[in-house]
């Protein structure tokens, strides 16, 4: 009988990776309305208002993720460096894993409220997009799927949500390790296919490192150079060190460049302002079908409208996004500043606040991770070392901080002068003594 | 507490710890300030998790990464046994002395705290700071059956090691007891 067989695996064309394999019931994951809405939140905001390529979802960024997280995987487990997972042992089923692996890749960003990272203050209460996606994991739409993978949704959560695990507070080496393959802060998959993808979207090609030969390279190794701990990490072999010293230098230069860059962030400011005021109370709805009804379209239609018309709510803000009239840079962190105050933007921002009113204003100060520059290396005589005792590259690669104030367009140049007047005094001053309370 | 008070007290940890003898790597200012923390009392506000050897603070390494960005702290490699150590700097100094009464308040804890860490290694550090987590998640409970507890989260360390951590950290409560109750008066 010929043609009658139904096909069982599925390939998808991908800009990065080229093809992204799957079978059917793996494509009823990604054809669930949750990873579905994926195609409708832009991967980077507002980005493409300066960057006019990025305008990439987070539908193909998830593809992307379980693509990597399956060869990380695939490399780990080839590479003989499993005893930490009980593999010898018969502890540990293997494919299971690659299964529950894969999926929570497809799926870790589903509970992500529209533009992404811009908007996650305006969840309500306690929510964040964490907590939203382990919902979303466990609801009966979800579970049904599940069941026919055969996988348990515990443990697509653990792999998808990792240490942001809402509920979870204690981790098996096994499990922080295969969350790490998706969430980690040095080689997880998520940050290896933002940078690329980035990278690609945006033209900005500080964001390519080699990553083929990253992942062959990549093992489990414990950190035995630490007073002979045994703590197991991600780690690398010799000849794969330049290729990680590439990744976490492309992380520095695309935070430099693209994520942190001052009018991409001002963009960010706008549209949570025009959120705050377009958004019943001001907030995201909590609930899993409020969100899943709400993506990037009905937020851009609802910024056009308010555009274009002076009494609909965030008109101000809309107005900016749509014109690109956007608050300008007044002040940027400077290291000489730093060193007098380490909140000299926030001392500007206040004393600005002052003199041209709090309405004119922006700051931004945003929670940078840490870039993770330590990890174990496996020498060629089978040694442990520390990346950092290796590469004089690792220890020098800056942390990135941001500390940026903004004013309104048409106070820009009366801003400039009264801040070359009064800078080093309100810096000085910022940096007394504080009162405990 | 002020982002600002907290990294005052977690620099003067570290000198803490370095002038104790400690080496001081991340492992290290991880599980003294979850003492701080979670033994002392001292409200610095980092979240931590059981992770893979121990309670860890992502939060807190973030924190560290932000006080090297500023300057504030700085790598300083040693070869094996020793790790990737953190050490304070001049701009440091200048942090501590904007903070005093948080300094008068907590400096006793610390130094206690610095003082039954300098001279431990990783691997101990790991192991009792598991048993500082496992005592406060039941209080109360007899020292056999936290020291299962901790053999059951962590397989790697053996009964007769976890008896050993939690005995080291209830005699550890008793000791700090006076220092806690001065916390409190101040």
């Amino acid at each position: 009988m010929r043609g009658t067989a139904k096909k069982n695996n599925h390939e998808i064309r991908d800009p990065i990776y080229a093809f992204i394999h799957m079978n059917s019931s793996e494509r009823e994951v990604l054809n669930s309305a949750p990873v579905q809405r994926l195609r409708h939140i832009h991967q980077l905001a507002l980005t493409s208002l300066v960057y006019p390529g990025a305008t990439h979802r987070r539908f193909e960024h998830s593809l992307g993720v379980m693509e990597l997280a399956t060869r990380i995987y695939n490399a780990v487990l080839e590479s003989g460096e499993t005893e930490i997972l009980g593999i010898d042992r018969g502890e540990y089923d293997g494919m299971y894993y690659r299964r529950v692996l894969r999926m929570a890749a497809l799926i870790h960003d589903i509970g992500h409220a529209p533009f992404s990272h811009a908007s996650e203050d305006l969840f309500p209460g306690d929510c964040n997009h964490e907590a939203m996606t382990l919902r979303l994991i466990e609801s009966d739409e979800m579970e049904k799927i599940w069941v026919k993978l055969k996988i348990q949704s515990e443990d697509v959560a653990k792999l998808a949500l990792g240490r942001n695990h809402p509920k979870k507070k204690t981790f098996s080496n096994t499990e922080a390790i295969l969350s790490e393959i998706i969430t980690g802060d040095a080689f997880g998959a998520d940050r290896m296919d933002y940078l690329l993808r980035d990278s690609h979207h945006t033209g900005v090609a500080y964001g390519r490192f080699d990553h083929y030969r990253l992942i062959e390279t990549l093992r489990i190794l414990p950190k035995t150079y630490e007073g002979g701990s045994k703590e197991p990490a991600l780690g690398v072999e010799s000849g794969g060190l330049q290729s990680a010293e590439a990744l976490l230098l492309a992380r520095y230069f695309m935070f430099s460049q693209l994520y942190f860059h001052p009018v991409r962030r001002i963009y960010d400011i706008h549209l949570k302002e025009y959120l705050q005021a377009w958004l019943l109370g001001g907030r995201f709805p909590g609930d899993v079908t409020g969100l899943l009804n709400l993506t990037d379209n009905e937020v851009m239609a609802g910024i056009w409208r308010a555009s274009r018309d002076p009494d609909l709510p965030g008109h101000d803000a809309a107005e900016r996004i749509v014109m690109r009239n956007h608050y300008r840079v007044l002040y940027t962190r400077n290291p000489d500043d730093v060193l007098k105050c380490r909140e000299a933007g926030l001392a500007i921002y206040t004393v600005a606040c002052e003199v041209f009113g709090e309405e004119n204003v922006r700051h931004d100060r945003p929670k940078v991770s840490a870039s993770q520059v330590a990890f174990p290396v496996l020498e060629l005589d089978e040694r442990i070392v520390s990346s950092l005792l290796k590469s004089d590259v690792l220890r020098h690669i800056p942390e990135v901080a941001v500390d940026t104030v903004y004013i309104h367009p048409e106070l820009l140049d009366a801003g400039r002068v009264w801040l070359n007047e009064n800078r080093e005094n309100i810096i000085e001053s910022g940096s007394e003594p504080e009162d405990m309370t | 507490m002020k982002q600002i008070q907290r990294d005052g007290l977690l620099v003067e940890l570290i000198d803490e710890l370095t002038s104790y003898g400690s080496w001081c790597g991340e492992t290290h200012i991880q599980k003294a300030t979850y003492f701080l923390e979670a033994m002392m009392g001292i409200p610095l506000g980092f979240p931590y998790v059981l992770y893979k050897h121990g309670p860890f603070s992502f939060d807190l390494s973030d924190e560290l990464a932000s006080m090297r960005a500023d300057a504030l702290l700085e790598w300083e490699i040693k070869p094996e046994p020793y790790g990737n150590a953190l050490k304070t700097t001049n701009v440091s100094a200048g942090l501590k002395a904007r903070v005093p009464r948080a300094l008068a308040r907590y400096r006793p804890a610390i130094s206690f705290v610095a003082g039954k860490f300098g001279t431990r290694g990783v691997k101990d550090l790991e192991k009792i700071s598991t048993a500082l987590y496992v005592t406060n998640e039941a209080p109360g409970r007899g020292c056999e059956a936290r020291a299962r507890r901790i053999t059951e989260l962590k397989p790697h360390i053996t009964l007769d090691e976890a008896k050993e951590a939690v005995s080291f950290v209830d005699e550890m409560f008793r000791e700090a007891e006076p220092v806690i109750r001065e916390i409190g008066e101040t």
